[in-house]
């Protein structure tokens, strides 16, 4: 019986992580097809169906839905709509799947308004965080006399706080509060049967601040930065000092070259001696 | 041989206080053409999925007995060897198509299994159902026929030489059906394939099947030869499914004396042709129909033009130049083959598609400028999917919902009503969803007419249910006769067409090619061949009798036999006398097939010549 | 503002148009000269044409490539919405830095980087849609598998253009329904729009209670059948990868690209020095 109940575990983990690919996928690329709305130099860059995943992995396994609502960005929107930005994706990967995750393992009874509500407000906080920070650090390590250049740190400060705080109070409340509390009990005891999952009870949730999953949070941010940090290197905010661009320009360019081909000739190599030997 | 070997299977579902399938025992011998019957409920899907291991490798469960598959036993052997013995086609099979195209579909699970020739696999089980020249195109854009025969070439793949399908025509046209039925006959005969159906259309089971099983309550209460199975008509009542209404009406005959009482009763026209030669035969003229040429148009279509944007390519052409009226207090059926515009056709009545050229009129008003939200107070559209229907999360408050959101204070009374008039009481404050099939669909017309609108269109209302259950909401619909004035349905049952309308319209290509009272459209060949359509079993038994008949009933076609409708006739004219009588023979004239009331006599000698067709 | 948004956003773009943008894209190029290339060289090509214009700070040679990409974007067939989408894009990234770079430095020098910094954002940005959009989805697919992206990766990617044509019917009846059974609020004046505006939203919100359930109902069945299909086995034997990577092949379309690609990239650089020379 071991070997069926551990089959069928998986199967519902895969069901999950469909559902939520494809509901959350289709969501993102909805949204991204609706011109994002700018007033003044304030972007609304909150993700407008948030609550999707949000509500789901309070109702299932909260991992499956967080890989399967950032796969389902990655995919319809970025890929479909060939707006992939690069490793700069990963970013906003990581920092969604972590919100997503961490809301799901704060709510052990989805009928709780109060939790879900805390769990859904946080959990954008979290995320809305997670990117302002990404965002500041990259600034930061980008320009590399960050304190020097005339308005810069004021500037940078001031838009991402002012981004952060108008995203959670604005659309953090009105697209992922309120859908939330709305959609999870009404959801709870009527989703669970389709899939043929039992609705969840509040062990499903028992090591829910466990060091790990902390330890496991702050590895992934991290990763977040670096990759945001990577993939934005030498962008944007660089042309401050326009001199430095011009000076290093051309080897940088032969730098980048060079190692893009070492990197894919090594991998080729690698990868027909794996391929051959399978 | 026997190639599938059940022994006291019993299997209960987690958390479900009685088996579903208690103590089972079946054989199917190989090369065998199997069909599955039995009430909603008995267990006819959980065997299927037993066979192919889903149960209990994969949806967990308490399982005892043995199940062997080609020699291997389901229980243990793991899912992918499994496969390549046993193919499974789902009744909801778009689901099942994961790739986007057709090939890589069908040679999805040869991929999967490692053998290096899957596309070959793929390209030969596409061949075998006959899909061979779309093998490029994306799943998408198949109709519902292909995407079923393909969901087929993607069980069959693997070779397998079991493949068993869970209600295979449910939600295919009949055109459609009759082809998926072609191919698994030519699996079965030629390529040496056991196939095992879920199935209650009996008229398929007749043409189609060698044996039948019939289930209850998770047990198989006999298996026979498909014809003799389908003669136990007691006990195919018993279990809601409607036998053929040739084997019910013969049985009428030998009851009354008209049939001699050692025939056997036949399930097929053909078997009918000759159990009924002999017997006098006079068509009866059809009750006339109203006319109403003089009744102002409650829709009328102008010039009206509508394309759509194609993925590629030019705009795909519906509509060009089409003109029609419909006329206050019709009851019209809509019919003609998948992608012959009766959507659109309907979708354009509510406003939801605008037209490119021409101007569809309501009661005299252009619908253009006007919103699908203004136009719903005059008309109303219930889907063919109920649950798109279903936004609320309960049908009490879904049938309230159009009437809240325009301010009727009797919201809730209404809608109380209305529950009640469709036996939802009990299952008011549940999610439509997770009812049964024929509940959803009540759910979805008691929405639909909420606003008591003049003009009500039902897009497929019967499709995708059993018979039992189309059989109620046939009745349901008939109800609304009285309620609603005048209505469309866009069908392909013609049993529906029979009981329901007064007006045919046929469309094909965008076009109108038959608009008339349902016998007319049935007797023009040329309408009947270039649209696909079938008339119902009873009415093709009458008319192969004698091409002038046409019988929508099996009370029609009773009464067209002379001994019979003598004793009728002798029967309602000693009613006469006596009142009490009276009742008991009205009542019987209601029912679907008069049992009583009428008194046993020797049949009379034939009155008229029977036609030889 | 928002009285324009609300006629602009949700009143001509409906969803019907939606969808047909996003199956356009998804499927109706697939006979171009991009999408017959070799995933694996399309991809490199990214690598090159979307990370080395980050690094570049002279105009002509930003120009040349801006007009390369260009061209293999023309090639790609890619829908009008997407093209349309890009556009807003880069305006926005670029209009923001420019009052920003206003407000707080007050020189008009900084129109100049920022012309560089609009033509690498485009590039790099054409250089994805070329490749993401252009390609057959199952090609990318294999092509990123190649490159060691988990199995799932490329699964969902395939799967995700299977299931975005049901998945939008899903959405657009549910929403029909909503219309139809439903009262918008009168949009003439300008509170009215406002309302009319939140009604919107929140109706686009309500129906994804029905589309959860529906698709929940729908995911079961899909998910049962890829256990039948072997899909769980599949995605651990190496033998199943070979074979699937099997049909990458490079042809001489592929070979040809590339030498065009790289000679042009090297004109590229070397333009601004002849240049130079010549002025």
């Amino acid at each position: 019986m071991s070997t069926s109940t551990t089959s069928a575990a998986q199967a519902h983990k895969l069901m999950v992580f469909v559902l939520s690919m494809s509901l959350y996928g289709l969501a993102t690329l909805v949204s991204e097809l609706i011109p994002s709305v700018q007033v003044g130099i304030v972007e609304f860059s909150v993700e407008f169906f948030l609550f999707i995943p949000l509500t789901l992995a309070m109702l299932f396994d909260p991992l499956s839905v967080a890989l399967g609502a950032a796969t389902g960005e990655l995919v319809f929107s970025e890929i479909m709509l060939g707006q992939f930005g690069g490793l700069g994706e990963l970013e906003k990967f990581l920092t969604v799947a972590i919100a997503v995750y961490v809301a799901g393992k704060l709510v052990p009874d989805p009928r709780d308004i109060k939790r879900v509500g805390i769990a859904a407000f946080g959990a954008t906080a979290l995320q809305l965080a997670m990117s302002a920070a990404v965002d500041i650090i990259k600034v930061v390590v980008a320009v590399e006399e960050f304190e020097a250049v005339p308005g810069l740190p004021e500037s940078v400060y001031f838009t991402e706080g002012f981004a952060f705080l108008n995203d959670l109070l604005f659309s953090g409340v009105l697209f992922c509060l309120l859908p939330t509390l709305f959609l999870a009990p009404r959801l709870y005891g009527k989703i669970e049967p389709l899939l043929g999952i039992k609705p969840r009870t509040p062990e499903d949730v028992a090591d829910a601040a466990s060091p790990r999953l902390a330890l496991g949070a702050v590895v992934c941010f991290v990763l977040a930065v670096l990759a945001a940090c990577v993939s934005k290197a030498g962008f944007s905010l660089i042309e401050w000092e326009a001199e430095w661009a011009e000076s290093t320009g051309a080897l940088v360019t032969g730098l980048a070259v060079a190692v893009v081909i070492a990197v894919i000739a090594a991998w080729c190599l690698h990868r027909n001696a794996t391929i051959s030997r399978a | 041989m026997a190639i599938v070997s059940i022994n006291d299977l019993t299997f209960t579902y987690p958390g479900a206080e009685n088996p579903t399938l208690l103590h089972l025992d079946l054989e199917v011998e190989e090369g065998d053409f199997l069909a599955i019957m039995g009430a909603n409920g008995c267990g006819k899907s959980t065997l299927c999925k037993a066979m192919n291991g889903i149960i209990p490798q994969f949806i967990a469960g308490d399982i005892s007995g043995t199940l062997m598959v080609s020699g291997l036993d389901a229980s243990q052997t793991p899912l992918g060897e499994l496969a390549q013995h046993v193919g499974y086609v789902y009744q909801d099979f778009e689901n099942q198509l994961v790739r986007p195209t057709v090939l890589d579909e069908a040679s999805f699970a040869s991929l999967n299994y490692a053998q290096p020739d899957y596309l070959a696999r793929g390209m030969r089980a596409l061949e075998l159902v006959g899909l061979a020249n779309k093998a490029e195109s994306y799943v998408w854009a198949l109709s519902g026929g292909q995407k079923h025969l393909l969901a087929l070439a993607g069980a069959l793949a693997l070779e397998p030489e079991v493949i068993i399908l869970d209600e295979p025509i449910a939600q295919l046209d009949p055109y459609h059906a009759r082809q998926t039925y072609e191919v698994l006959r030519e699996l079965n005969e030629n390529h040496g394939k056991t196939i095992i159906v879920i199935e209650h259309h009996t008229d398929f089971i007749a043409d189609y099947c060698k044996h039948a099983v019939l289930m209850n309550a998770g047990a198989v209460s006999w298996k026979l030869p498909a014809r003799e199975a389908l003669r136990q008509l007691d006990d195919l009542r018993a279990s809601d499914i409607y036998p053929p209404e040739i084997a019910l009406a013969a049985r009428e005959l030998k009851d009354t004396g008209v049939l001699d009482s050692g025939a056997t009763l036949p399930t097929t026209v053909a078997e009918g042709v000759q159990a009924f030669a002999g017997l006098g035969f006079t068509p009866q003229p059809c009750p006339a129909r109203p006319v109403r040429a003089d009744v102002p148009a409650a829709v009328e279509f102008r010039g009206v033009s509508v394309s759509y944007r194609s993925v590629k390519g030019a705009p795909r052409q519906v509509f060009d130049g089409f003109d029609l009226a419909i006329h206050e207090g019709e009851k019209v059926a809509l019919v003609g083959s998948n992608g012959a515009g009766k959507t659109t056709l309907m979708k354009l009545m509510c406003g939801l598609v605008k037209p490119q050229g021409g101007e569809v009129l309501l009661k005299g008003v252009s619908t253009r400028g006007r919103g699908a939200e203004e136009i719903s107070d005059a008309i109303s559209l219930v889907y063919q999917n109920p649950e798109q229907m279903f936004i609320k999360d309960s049908v009490r408050a879904d049938v309230s919902f159009a009437m809240r959101a325009r301010g009727r204070v009797d919201a809730d009374e209404h809608a109380h009503e209305l529950v009640e008039r469709f036996r939802l009481t009990r299952l008011a404050d549940r999610d439509g969803r997770l009812m049964s099939g024929g509940q959803m669909r009540r759910a979805s017309l008691a929405i639909g007419i909420a606003l008591d609108p003049p003009i009500l269109l039902l897009d497929e209302p019967t499709a995708n249910l059993d018979i039992a259950t189309r059989r109620e909401i046939v009745r349901t619909i008939a109800d609304l006769r009285g309620v609603t004035d005048t209505v469309v349905i866009a069908t392909h049952d013609m049993q529906l067409v029979c009981q329901f309308a007064d007006r045919v319209i046929v469309l094909n290509q965008g076009r109108v090619i038959g608009d008339g009272a349902p016998e007319e459209i049935f007797h023009d060949e040329e309408v009947v061949r270039a649209s696909g359509i079938c008339p119902p079993e009873i009415y093709a038994m009458g008319a192969a009798l004698d091409c002038r008949a046409s019988c929508f009933d099996i009370e029609d076609f009773l009464m067209s036999f002379d001994a019979y409708r003598a004793l009728a006739h002798a029967a309602t004219g000693e009613a006469a006398d006596v009142p009490v009588a009276d009742v008991s023979v009205a009542e019987t004239r209601t029912a679907d097939a008069p049992s009583a009331g009428v008194p046993a006599a020797n049949a009379p000698s034939a009155a008229c010549e029977k036609e030889v067709a | 503002m928002l009285e324009k948004l609300s006629e602009n956003v949700l009143d001509k773009v409906s969803i019907d148009y939606l969808r047909n943008q996003v199956l356009k894209n998804a499927y109706g190029n697939d006979d171009t000269p991009i999408a017959r290339l070799d995933p694996r060289v399309l991809l490199i090509w990214y690598l090159f044409f979307g990370l080395v214009p980050w690094f570049l700070g002279d105009v002509v040679t930003l120009l040349g490539m801006f007009i390369f990409c260009a061209a293999t974007t023309r090639l790609a067939r890619v829908a009008p919405l997407v093209l349309f989408v890009f556009a807003l894009g880069v305006f926005s990234q670029t209009g923001y830095l420019l009052i920003v770079s206003i407000l707080f430095s007050g020189s008009i020098d900084a129109l100049i980087p920022l012309l560089v910094m609009t033509l690498k954002v485009t590039t790099c940005s054409l250089a994805s849609i070329t490749v993401f959009s252009g390609l057959d989805p199952d090609r990318l697919s294999n092509g990123l598998l190649w490159f060691g992206c988990p199995e799932r990766l490329s699964f969902s990617i395939s799967f995700a253009y299977r299931i975005l044509p049901i998945m939008f019917e899903e959405l657009q009846n549910i929403l029909l329904s909503f219309r139809m059974r439903g009262r918008a609020p009168a949009h003439e004046t300008l509170g009215g729009k406002v309302h009319w505006l939140v009604y919107q939203v929140k109706t686009i919100i309500q129906s994804f209670y029905p589309l959860m359930l529906n698709m929940a109902k729908r995911s079961r069945t899909t998910v049962e059948a890829l256990e039948l299909k072997g899909y769980r086995y599949a995605s651990t034997n190496a033998a199943v990868l070979k074979i699937k990577l099997g049909s990458l092949a490079i042809g001489r379309n592929d070979i040809l690209f590339i030498a065009l690609s790289v000679v042009w990239a090297l004109g590229c650089f070397a333009l601004p020095h002849v240049l130079e020379v010549l002025v």
